[in-house]
Parts: C-alpha cells; sequence; structure tokens
C-alpha cells in the first residue's frame, strides 16, 4: 500500500508487556494541515509519536512519508527528510549557549563532517555566519533573542520549549511532531506559541500537535484526532469532536457501565 | 572559579611540585626530571585521548591500555626488531613514520571494531566491552609468542627512532647527564602534545566538536535533528583510540622494549586520575593531571621516609597511590571540574 498522503500509518501496533500502547489501524494527515492529537494521560499519544519519528520500533504496521515507506529508516534519516519533532519533556542542550543549540541544529551534516571540519578550519566560519542571521531571525520570532549567548540551562521552562520549537524550525521542517508545546507555559505565552504556530502553518509547515489545553486545540486546529487507550476513537473537525459523545466519555470516564 | 585563577593554581602547583623536586632530589636531578616529563608527556597523550572520548563525547572507555598497546605492537613489529629471548630477528621493515600511521590506523580499527556493536547501546556497555577487550588483548598478545615475543617481550627496534636523533640533542643529554635516547622520545612526546593539542583544538572550535557535545548531551535529541549520533561517537572513539596508539609507541620506544604487562588495566586507571586531576573537557588539562601524577610518582620517596625508614618498593608503592588518592579527593571536594575544567562541563553525563 502507498499513499500520495504527507503521512499514513497502518496497522501501527506496539504493546508493553501486556498493555497495548498504540493500536492505529489506519490514519493519514494530509498537507496543509494543522492537526491535533488528544486524548487522556497514557492513551498512547507520545509512544506514537515515538514510533512516527522511530524514537521506538513498531511491532508491527508501516509508515509512509510523501508516499515512501519509511518504517524501516531510523530516527536520524527520517529528521533529514523533513520529519522534526519535539519532546514532551524538553531536551535542550543545557550545556550548550542558545545559539548553540541553534546553531548544531541548523547546520549541515556535510559541514559536520570531521575532515571537512578539518581541512576548511576557519573558511567554515562563512557557513556559521550565514547561518546566525538565520538563528537571529528565529530568536527574534521567539523573543529568546537577549539569551542568544546564555547557556541554555538558565533558560526558564517555557523558553527552553521556545528554543526547542527554534531548534525545529531552522531545519525547515515539512512536517512538525510537537508534542505538548504548551504545557507549563503561562497563558500571554502560549497565546503567542499559538500566533507562531499558526503562521508556521500558512507558511506551508505541517504540523501534528499533541496538547492538553483543549481551548487551545479547538481554537488553532483544522482537523482534531482523539486516541484512548492506544485506539483512534475519533476524528474530524473540532466542533464536531467537541460534541462527540466517545469523547466527552474517555475524558471525563464512563457515566455508567 | 573564573579561567585565570585555574592557570595560576595550574602553573603554582607545578612550581611547588618542581621546586620539592629539586630541594629533595641531592644529585640527578636532571635525570629524575627528563624522566618525569617524559612519562608525564606519553601518559598526557594517552589522556587526551580520553579526554576526546569522555570529555568531549561522554564515551566511557576503560580499555585505553589496548589501544595503547595495539599501536605500540602494530608499529614495532613493522620496523627492525628482535622478538625476547632466542626469538627471531628482524633486521628489514618499513620506514619509522609509516609504521606509526599503520599503528595509529591499527587503534582506531579496534576502536571501530569495539565501537560498532557496543555504541548504539548505553554508555555502560562500551565501559564494560572496552574492560574485557583490553584484557583480552593482553592475553593474546601473551600467547601469540611467536609473533609478538609473549612475556619476553620485543626488542632492538629503538634504533629506528634514536638513529634520527639530531647532534645536539645528544651533546645536551650529555652535558646535562642524562639519557640521551630518553631525552630525545621526551622531546618527540611533547612535540607532538602540541601538534596533537593544535589539531584538536581546531576540531574542537569546528562544527564536527560542537555536534559530539551535543552527543555528549542528549543523543535522542540529536538525533531528532536528523544527525548520525552513532556515527559521530564512532568517529570520536576512533580518534581518541588513535591518538592512544600514538602514546603507547612512544612507551615502547621510552622503555626501549616492548613488555606486554606494559598493558595492564591499572594504566588505564593511571590515566583516567590524570585527566581527573587536571580536568574533563579542558584542552591542556590531561597533560597537566599526568605531570602532576607523575610529580607525585617521583617525588613521594623522600615524603614516604616520614611513614618508613628505608621504605622498601612495595612501600614506596603503597605511599605513591596514597598520594594519588587524596589528590583526587581533594580535586574533587575544592575543584571537582579539575584543575583546568569547567564546572559546566564535569557532570558526569555517561553516553
Ligand atoms: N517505555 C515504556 N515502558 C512501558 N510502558 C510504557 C512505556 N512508554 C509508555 N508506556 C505506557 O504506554 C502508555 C502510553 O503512554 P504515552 O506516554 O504514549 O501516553 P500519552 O498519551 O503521551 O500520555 P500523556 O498525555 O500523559 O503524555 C501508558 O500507559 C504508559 O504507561
Ligand atoms: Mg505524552
Amino acid at each position: 500500500m502507498t499513499s500520495n498522503k504527507l503521512l499514513s500509518v497502518s496497522s501501527l501496533k506496539k504493546s508493553f508487556g501486556g498493555l497495548q500502547a498504540v493500536n492505529v489501524d489506519s490514519l493519514e494527515f494530509s498537507e496543509n494541515e494543522i492537526t491535533s492529537l488528544i486524548g487522556p494521560n497514557g492513551a498512547g499519544k507520545t509512544t506514537f509519536f515515538d514510533l512516527l519519528t522511530k524514537f521506538q520500533n513498531p511491532d508491527q504496521g508501516n509508515i509512509f512519508f510523501e508516499g515512501e515507506n519509511v518504517t524501516s529508516f531510523q530516527s536520524y534519516k527520517l529528521a533529514r527528510l523533513g520529519m522534526t519533532r519535539t519532546f514532551q519533556l524538553t531536551r535542550v542542550f543545557e550545556k550548550m549557549s542558545v545559539l548553540e543549540n541553534m546553531q548544531f541544529s541548523g547546520s549541515s551534516v556535510k559541514n559536520e563532517s570531521i575532515s571537512r571540519s578539518l581541512i576548511k578550519g576557519k573558511s567554515l566560519n562563512n557557513f556559521e555566519k550565514e547561518l546566525e542571521i538565520e538563528v537571529d531571525k528565529i530568536l527574534e520570532l521567539l523573543n529568546l533573542s537577549h539569551m542568544k549567548y546564555s547557556y541554555a540551562r538558565e533558560l526558564s521552562g517555557g523558553q527552553k520549549k521556545l528554543l526547542e520549537l527554534g531548534r525545529a524550525l531552522i531545519r525547515k521542517p515539512k512536517l512538525l511532531l510537537l508534542d505538548e508545546p504548551l504545557a507549563g507555559v503561562n497563558p500571554k505565552l502560549a497565546e503567542e506559541i499559538l500566533d507562531i504556530i499558526k503562521n508556521l502553518s500558512i507558511e506551508g509547515i505541517n504540523i501534528i500537535m499533541v496538547e492538553h489545553n483543549i481551548n487551545a486545540v479547538m481554537k488553532i486546529s483544522e482537523r482534531v484526532v482523539v486516541m484512548a487507550e492506544g485506539k483512534i476513537i475519533a476524528d474530524g473537525e473540532p466542533e464536531a469532536i467537541r460534541n462527540n459523545e466517545n469523547v466527552i466519555e474517555a475524558y471525563l470516564g464512563k457515566v455508567n457501565e | 572559579m573564573k579561567d585565570y585563577k585555574r592557570y595560576i593554581i595550574a602553573v603554582s602547583l607545578l612550581t611547588v611540585s618542581f621546586l620539592y623536586i629539586f630541594t629533595s632530589n641531592e644529585t640527578g636531578v636532571a635525570r629524575i626530571f627528563v624522566n618525569l616529563l617524559t612519562f608525564a608527556g606519553i601518559y598526557g597523550l594517552a589522556a587526551i585521548g580520553i579526554n576526546v572520548h569522555f570529555g568531549w563525547t561522554g564515551l566511557l572507555n576503560f580499555g585505553h591500555a589496548a589501544f595503547m598497546g595495539i599501536g605500540a605492537y602494530t608499529t614495532i613489529l613493522l620496523i627492525p626488531h628482535a622478538l625476547g629471548r632466542e626469538g627471531v630477528v628482524i633486521e628489514t621493515g618499513l620506514p619509522l613514520p609509516l609504521a606509526v600511521i599503520i599503528g595509529m590506523l591499527a587503534a582506531a580499527l579496534l576502536g571501530l571494531i569495539l565501537g560498532l556493536p557496543t555504541l548504539r547501546l548505553r554508555g555502560d556497555y562500551l565501559a564494560i566491552v572496552t574492560i574485557a577487550a583490553a584484557e583480552i588483548f593482553r592475553l593474546l598478545i601473551r600467547d601469540f609468542e611467536d609473533i609478538t615475543g609473549g612475556v619476553y617481550g620485543v626488542i632492538q627496534f629503538s634504533e629506528a627512532l634514536q638513529s634520527l636523533r639530531p647532534n645536539f640533542i645528544t651533546n645536551l643529554a650529555t652535558s646535562i647527564e642524562v639519557s640521551s635516547s630518553q631525552l630525545w622520545v621526551g622531546v618527540i612526546t611533547w612535540i607532538l602534545i602540541i601538534f596533537t593539542l593544535l589539531f584538536l583544538n581546531r576540531l574542537q572550535k569546528s562544527p564536527w566538536g560542537r555536534a559530539l557535545r551535543a552527543v555528549r548531551e542528549d543523543e535522542d535529541a540529536v538525533r531528532a535533528l536528523g544527525k548520525n549520533a552513532v556515527w559521530l561517537k564512532l568517529q570520536s572513539f576512533m580518534l581518541g583510540a588513535s591518538i592512544g596508539g600514538l602514546s603507547g609507541i612512544l612507551l615502547a620506544f621510552n622503555y626501549g622494549t616492548l613488555q606486554v604487562s606494559t598493558f595492564v588495566p591499572v594504566l588505564t586507571f593511571y590515566l583516567w586520575a590524570a585527566l581527573i586531576l587536571g580536568g574533563v573537557g579542558s584542552l591542556a588539562g590531561p597533560a597537566l593531571g599526568a605531570v602532576i601524577f607523575w610529580v607525585i610518582i617521583s617525588g613521594t620517596d623522600s615524603l614516604a621516609e616520614i611513614f618508613f625508614e628505608n621504605a622498601n618498593g612495595q612501600q614506596l608503592a603503597g605511599v605513591r597511590f596514597v598520594f594519588v588518592g587524596l589528590l583526587i579527593m581533594f580535586t574533587m571536594i575544592f575543584t571537582p571540574s579539575g584543575i583546568l575544567g569547567k564546572k559546566e562541563e564535569l557532570l558526569l553525563d555517561i553516553k
């Protein structure tokens, strides 16, 4: 089976011991959409992301990215194809400066080769300078310019989320997978992040986002996919999801057995 | 602690310890110094290799002796040599520079072989595998006596290096009454350290060096950003291994004979001691740490007399390592990142 959708999965399964963490029959994501993935704690959302990005191997099933079967790809290969993720628990390089975090992410694998680093030495600085212009733009966008030379561990929790987002952006991804970008972020900053995400989408970056903040999800998403106990229990436009019985049940618990 | 303060501490430590050696030895001070600085240089170079592994990339290598050993054996067996105790005498061989390069490549190859299966796994696997591999290597060298000389070692290979010794070194050695061959090895060692540090300085500041630091911190994040963390770790592992190989070659020339007993596990742990004293992650730290380590090793004879009258070899060795241990403890308490290390660099995040 192939598909010309951006990303699609078929009978994707992952279990931990007896626990079926992910069990998705078939799911497709099309271009130019913000899709939100919601569901109760432990529903399997992060695990699903891990499978899509190959941070974990599925027990079975296939993953297609731009029509290509990428199930057997390693995570870094997928990232090179244009699929970039962030982590639920922020993972910035704490002992590197904000600038270095960004430069590392943005620099090409070619310039990072040991032979090129040795031979070219200082002349690589030109690439780095160009990169830095790019970095400055993104830091400006994320309100992080004043922290450019600080160690990443000096950032607040919310700022680390922003840095992680920035680090993903500088890679100019086709598909951005965001795992709870608003968690632990104050309402004003959350608004700003939402605006940024919206703009990215307008610029043509496809976004799949896991988020517990329902209001934000409803406001920004074109499509909402609901997961519970590893399965997709609902999938549709925000309005339809809001009134879906199954969803209400999954979130609020069963009213009667 | 500010950087310049670290250098002040380093310089004063060195001054005090050199003065101590000067005052505590009435005769043969020059000989003691040349011996100390040569060994310290060789250990320092080896520790620089571990620093690339651990300080730059977070890789735990407890088998450095094997990289030193394979470098030494490969090179020495490729140049004219004789196997110890009635073994074969081989009078032809490769030119020394070529043999050295092959020796370093052999060390890198061993790094590749050990790294390929383990660097995909968690950091502790590499630690275990390197310890085991170092012992396996040593036992193989011991048992393949026909090729390696076994426990009788390899001899008569020094000429390849000593024939290149310039006259002024010989004259200098004669005038200060030290061994001219050791002085020559010492000079070459410190020249190689300077070259290695220049080379590493270039790499550390490059995008490649930055990528290694990223790997050291969080491999998963590195992967998520499209970088091949395993390959980066392998490269670092091979680079550090080949530096280890080079130091092993120098060690063989310094002893003048190649003995399998040189490459025992404790050698690796001396190197770690030097690295921790000098400062994990800092460029010159390992070399400084090695000098301090060797000052203790050579300077404790007179200190030992405080504890024993006419201390014998065993008692001396004991006292030495009490001092090494104490110094490591004090370093850990007062400047846990080592004398030249940065505080940010220390935290032992192991890949
Ligand atoms: N490595 C693991 N080993 C064992 N069980 C795991 C592992 N990772 C996840 N699980 C289990 O799989 C289920 C799904 O976890 P997952 O992290 O995907 O949930 P989630 O939907 O992201 O939840 P949250 O909203 O709280 O982040 C949970 O029951 C969790 O306990
Ligand atoms: Mg989650």
